[in-house]
């Protein structure tokens, strides 16, 4: 009868251990964890100085001069200094007709420089990557980028291959959230991001206003990061992901075509921002936070904005109040301690501190980064979160958001922990120092004074 | 974390071994059990009931081990990952209008102000041998002397082939587009920005909580890494739906040069999508036609050979296009090699694979003396198969490395027949075909083998869980009784 007793007790502990044990396991490889990141810093000779700008503008003999004056007034108003990046083919005057060899080069430059750092950095083999994602928004040969990056560090035969092609500013997080589903699935994988933009073959040569800003703004950059789920690399691990919220209002017509890649009347391919951009981002923004905020706030705060709701329901207020200011009230500092914001232009940033609730010191990684590199598009993100990690903002237990915006129209964001303090300089090594700037005036305004006053 | 790649022999001796370990249990358990088993039928009934009474069990002790065994039976069940099920696929059906005869393709051709005679002349050869039909179609853009390949030309196309094959697969399904949780599209040579998928996001007002994908470069095998994706979205996230959408947009890819490895691609791609629905929710399960059994993907791009064998370049006149090798097929039957490695062990009978290693042990040790290598008999693993359609070539040297019949290569080459090379799409016709011809019963497994630029051999290896009810609605529909047809090694045209 003992041996009975005894047999069926360890019969039921072993089935509840073994159910616990299952779980466990699946919760601790359900992790994803980035272990290193690498942003692209270009050779100086690619450096695009306001002057180099307004030479490559006047290039165009189609503009008018009140056109061109509209541009320059663009670049020097942009936030953006003279240590930007473009590409070679546009420097060396080819921006009309790149050929395919100039594409494939600028995306190769970023790619292989930054892989070459990450592999070396990380000390991870090129034969154990798992997965491999490249998102470049505006540039898809064939063989594709991943192809590319396979053949050039030998990858496996059995690598799994993504490469993404016009998804818009956004693509980071989307590129993160393709890999974390991935994770759910297999055990101790390893993966590597490449995310970058080709600014080469979409340049805009027409005279439509609207299709002109990219010229503008749009620099050359990219980042290579590594992330896994193996529970024994966490130790070397830079931060964890805690969630990750995607949203998509393409639904919405004017939302769908606010930022469309297109021909202008003449027949000329370029990307058309229109004025209805704000109002959409505004939309999207909120539809993010309002799912963003429940998986990431304290349950306090919570509490209390579902408490100011209601008091704003029941004693209606004759003030009308945009999507945007009511998300000011929610305090997003008492959940996040740092936010990387997409460096889209200086309005945007602003504009989205504004909705944050977020002071100067919030705000200044991003506004920095659109000084130092432009706005690199998808990998913006990433020389924020660096601009972070150089100046040593980053202590174990932050929480970091990851917030932007792209064509579609998305807003996708993700919230990181930091796994341990971390001082890497990266990317701004060398100029960290001299950031915040005393001015982030353009030091060609004077010489283009004319243009304020135009 | 350094690892070095296993050669292939190692790598299928290990996979054998990871079979026997995988089901170590079972090797001793059976026979404890059958030997049990025959020992309690040799006993009367009597004499097991005074057995099960002298050891004293009581109904605590019997609760409490039922108990047990039925919830670690439970959980053990819930937390399989759920079956990924196809509960239907739709194709593009091109209008008649966008045909292209031999003829209007020659007439063309010598129209075009870039093509010198001999460019015109190889065309027209290629278009003889390519196993290509009188009714396949291209796009509007195509057909103007010469092309305009706009953006908005492109976009054109995307809207009517997309849209197309979606609506369809909705009028199929009864699906609600707000119902769709995962969107994945792949178009390998177009790739605007709002993407392809925020355009189908867009047209049919999809929830702004979707998560979209859209994969482009990635060539003809494509269709099946989108297939991949969608599967490992769908194991992430239960009681999901899935619409994954492949296509080619021809548009923006004619070559108007006369570079002769850059000028097949004008003589055998043709418009094509298909839209396919996968679901991991029980409530399919009753109406999903195939079940999703195994995924596998090859990358030989570490290979240069393999991996400049299809090249998009400029030629000496910076026109761009896509140049083909002459080792293409070389490169295919390697490619094709190296997939069937890892698929074999998954869906080979276990007598297959234990020749295959035997023959495979016999050339390592006593080299080619040990004789010529032992394929597979792939015929017992499958049904039927479903080649992508790259062209009359790729088809041949398959049908030859595999030892397969013709009726097996029948679907393949008679939709290169009708619809041409629709690129990442070819599979879904191809699928199609067999349904449309009645031969799909259920029970029956596809194998699905896609090539593509990279270079790349994906496999995936359907069940089908009910046979199709006749007629079957499709793009084969209205010419189904014509096929198969005769196709001749050469049509003369000039």
């Amino acid at each position: 009868m003992d041996l009975l007793w005894t047999i069926s007790t360890a019969l039921l502990l072993c089935s509840l251990l073994s159910i616990l044990w299952k779980e466990s396991d699946r919760r601790r490889n359900r992790n994803c964890y980035l272990l290193d990141f690498v942003c692209y810093k270009p050779s100086d000779d690619r450096k695009l100085s306001t002057e180099l700008c307004s030479d490559i503008i006047a290039r165009n003999k189609r503009l008018s001069v009140p056109d061109y004056k509209f541009l320059l007034k663009a670049v020097v108003n942009s936030g953006i200094s003279e240590e930007t990046y473009g590409p070679r083919s546009i420097i060396e005057g080819r921006e009309e007709c790149p050929t395919h060899d100039d594409c494939v080069d600028e995306v190769d430059d970023c790619m292989y420089r930054t892989l070459d750092q990450l592999f070396l950095r990380t000390g991870v083999s090129p034969i154990d990557v798992d997965v491999l994602v490249v998102n470049v928004s505006m540039f898809a040969p064939s063989p594709s980028l991943t192809s590319r990056i396979v053949n050039r560090y030998s990858m496996r035969e059995d690598v799994k291959t993504f490469s993404l092609a016009g998804m818009g500013c956004s693509a980071s997080p989307i590129a993160i959230d393709l890999v974390n589903n991935i994770f759910k699935t297999r055990k101790r994988t390893l993966a590597v991001v490449v995310t970058s933009e080709s600014i080469a073959p979409n340049w805009y040569c027409g005279t439509d206003k609207s299709m002109m800003l990219g010229n503008c703004l749009f620099r050359s950059g990219g980042c290579s990061f590594m992330l896994t789920n193996d529970p024994s690399l966490r130790h070397r691990a830079k931060m964890s992901l805690k969630c990750l919220v995607r949203a998509h209002i393409g639904a919405d017509d004017d939302a769908y075509s606010c930022a469309i890649q297109k021909e202008d009347d003449e027949g000329r391919v370029g990307f058309h921002l229109s004025k209805s951009l704000p109002k959409a981002a505004v939309r999207a923004f909120a539809e993010n936070l309002q799912r963003l905020a429940p998986k990431v706030l304290p349950v306090g705060e919570l509490a209390l904005y579902a408490v100011r709701g209601l008091r704003h329901r029941l004693w209606r207020s004759k003030e009308a109040k945009t999507d945007a200011a009511t998300a000011a009230r929610v305090n997003f500092k008492s959940g996040v301690d740092h936010f990387c914001l997409h460096t889209g232009g200086a309005a945007v940033i602003d504009a989205v501190g504004r909705a944050l609730g977020l002071a100067k010191y919030d705000v200044e990684p991003a506004r920095m980064t659109l000084h130092r590199w432009g706005n690199t598009s998808a990998s913006s993100l990433w020389y924020v979160l660096g601009y972070m990690e150089a100046k040593k903002r980053l202590r174990r237990k932050d929480r970091v958001l990851m917030l932007s915006f792209g064509a579609g129209f998305k807003c996708n964001s993700c919230l990181w922990e930091v796994l341990r303090d971390l001082n890497d300089g990266g990317a701004w090594e060398d100029c960290i120092r001299a950031y915040p700037p005393q001015t982030l005036v353009n030091p060609f305004m004077e010489k283009f004074r004319w243009v304020k006053e135009a | 974390m350094r690892a070095v790649p296993l050669p292939r022999f190692l790598s299928s001796v290990k996979l054998g071994y990871l079979n026997v370990v995988n089901h170590l249990l079972a090797f001793p358990i059976i026979p404890v059990m059958v030997a049990v088993l025959l020992q309690v039928l040799e006993l009367g009934p009597d004499e097991l009931i005074a057995h099960w009474r002298s050891l004293g069990i009581d109904t605590i002790h019997a609760l409490c081990t039922i108990f047990t065994v039925v919830v670690v039976a439970t959980a053990s069940f819930m937390s399989r990952p759920r079956p990924v099920y196809l509960v239907d696929h739709a194709c593009f059906r091109p209008p008649r209008t966008f045909r292209v005869p031999f003829a209007t393709f020659f007439e063309h051709a010598s129209f075009m102000p870039f093509f010198d005679e001999k460019s015109v002349r190889f065309q027209v050869r290629i278009l003889e041998s390519s196993g290509l039909g009188e009714e396949t179609c291209l796009p509007l853009a195509n057909r103007c002397i010469p092309p305009c390949p706009s953006m908005e030309a492109a976009c054109a196309e995307a809207r009517l082939v997309i849209f197309s094959a979606i609506d369809e697969l909705i009028a199929k399904t009864g699906l609600k587009p707000r119902d769709v949780d995962i969107l994945v599209v792949n178009c390998s040579l177009f790739s605007p920005t709002p993407s392809l998928s925020a355009m189908i996001v867009n047209k049919y007002k999809m929830r702004s909580n979707i998560m979209s994908f859209n994969l482009s470069g990635m060539g003809c095998s494509a269709g099946l890494i989108s297939i991949d994706l969608a599967r490992s979205l769908l194991q992430a996230h239960p009681n999901s739906y899935a619409l994954v959408v492949s296509t080619e947009i021809i548009t923006p890819n004619f070559y108007a040069g006369n570079e002769r490895s850059m000028l097949l691609p004008n003589c055998l791609f043709r418009m094509g999508a298909a839209a396919v629905l996968l679901s991991n929710s029980r409530r399919e399960e009753d109406r999903a036609k195939y079940r999703l059994l195994h995924v596998v993907r090859t990358h030989e791009g570490a290979d240069d050979r393999a991996y400049r064998c299809v090249y998009e370049e400029e030629d000496g006149e910076d026109n761009s296009g896509i140049s083909l090798s002459k080792e293409l097929m070389a490169v295919a039957g390697e490619a094709l090699r190296a997939n069937i490695t890892a698929v074999g062990p998954l869906v080979l009978p276990v007598t297959e694979q234990l020749l295959f290693l035997a023959s495979l042990v016999a050339r390592r040790l006593l080299g080619p003396r040990g004789g010529k290598p032992y394929i597979p008999d792939f015929k017992r693993a499958f049904e039927h198969l479903c080649i992508h359609a790259g062209g009359r070539a790729v088809i041949d040297e398959l049908q030859r490395s595999l030892g397969l019949p013709p009726a097996l290569v029948e679907a393949s080459r008679m939709t290169l027949h009708r619809f041409g090379n629709t690129s990442s799409s070819s599979l879904w016709y191809e699928l199609a075909y067999i349904e449309a011809k009645g031969r799909m019963r259920r029970g029956d497994r596809v194998w699905m083998i896609g090539f593509g630029s990279g270079f790349k051999c994906n496999s995936a290896v359907w069940r089908c869980l009910r046979t199709p009810k006749a007629p079957v609605d499709g793009p084969w529909s209205d010419c189904i009784h014509r096929y198969p047809v005769h196709v001749p090694d050469m049509v003369k045209l000039l």
